[in-house]
């Protein structure tokens, strides 16, 4: 059983990760830190991916005409996570500027402040 | 697979530092850990022989989205409050718990780290094709930067296309007067 996880150490990492940004994007009341937890969730699949494609005893994809032979981890989830990476933070960016468009609407960044004013409107 | 002990102190390192993002008051706090989360995070994907991912993730997460976060909070407000710790919000840790748990029942199913039979090589011809024939066909060492920018060339336009979207739309929804 120990070894069991020991031999998965990372994939439970990724587990608990996920667990802890889910909490932060349901239960934070700041809209800032339900941002930081998306951002969360998102590195913990990233970490989920670059593990997947990792071989013992391997190097990392770089290969000359000479070093073809030897074992490499795989490309081709690293090109996905890159692609993955570049979108996220563009993803965040438009989320933030939303943020604080409602600030300058609302003037909190507290969602239950926020639909305390739209009730009371 | 043996674990190392860089490892095992690098992956305590990462959920302490997710734990600390969680559970600040402070939201400057939660972005200066988050910030060092990220940090974390890169040199975990290095082990793993991802030095292409380990480097963006350096430059962009641990760069790019603090700034961002960092200006969002100088346009808004702080709230800083006298607490230190967030109030723990008990029926939400049950949810993420029994997300992570079942997540974690799926893990005994995956072949272990590292192994032949790791899930990315389920398919070898293929894997193995790019690292076969990337320098005889592109003229570059680096596979990834050669599926990146020469065999998934439309791919990555796609992206840039993306990002140049999101550009226009952040200054759509900022209009002219916040700037001011």
């Amino acid at each position: 059983m120990i070894e069991a996880v020991a031999d998965r150490l990372l994939y439970f990492v990724v587990a608990v990760l996920l667990g802890i940004g889910l909490y932060m994007t349901v239960a934070s009341p700041n809209l800032v830190k339900k941002v930081i937890g998306v951002n969360l969730m998102q590195t913990a699949v990233f970490l989920l991916f670059v593990t997947l494609a990792f071989v013992e005893g391997g190097s990392a994809p770089v290969v000359s005409q000479e070093a073809v032979a030897g074992r490499h981890a795989s490309p081709l989830p690293h090109v996905i996570v890159l692609t993955a990476i570049v979108v996220g933070v563009a993803v965040t960016a438009l989320a933030l500027v939303l943020i604080i468009r409602l600030y300058v609407g609302f003037e909190s960044l507290r969602e239950d402040v926020i639909q305390e004013v739209r009730r009371n409107d | 697979m043996s674990v190392s002990l860089v490892e095992v102190s690098l992956a305590a390192f990462v959920i302490l530092a997710a734990i600390g993002t969680a559970i600040f008051r402070d939201v400057m706090a939660a972005i200066v850990v988050f910030a060092a989360y990220s940090l974390g995070m890169a040199v975990l994907y290095t082990l793993m022989l991802a030095p292409d991912v380990a480097m963006t993730e350096a430059a962009i997460g641990a760069g790019v989205t603090t700034i961002l976060l960092i200006v969002t909070i100088a346009k808004t407000n702080r709230s800083s409050a006298e607490e230190l710790i967030e109030v723990i919000h008990w029926p939400a840790v049950v949810v993420a718990g029994t997300f992570t748990a079942v997540v974690a029942w799926t893990v005994f199913e995956f072949p272990t780290i590292g192994s032949d039979e790791a899930i990315a090589w389920s398919n070898p011809s293929v894997t193995q094709h790019y690292l076969t024939y990337t320098y005889v066909e592109t003229g570059v060492t680096n596979a990834v930067t050669a599926v990146l920018a020469a065999y998934r060339g439309f791919d990555t336009f796609g992206e840039a296309v993306v990002v140049f979207a999101v550009g226009v739309a952040v200054l759509v929804v900022l209009d002219r007067e916040v700037f001011t």
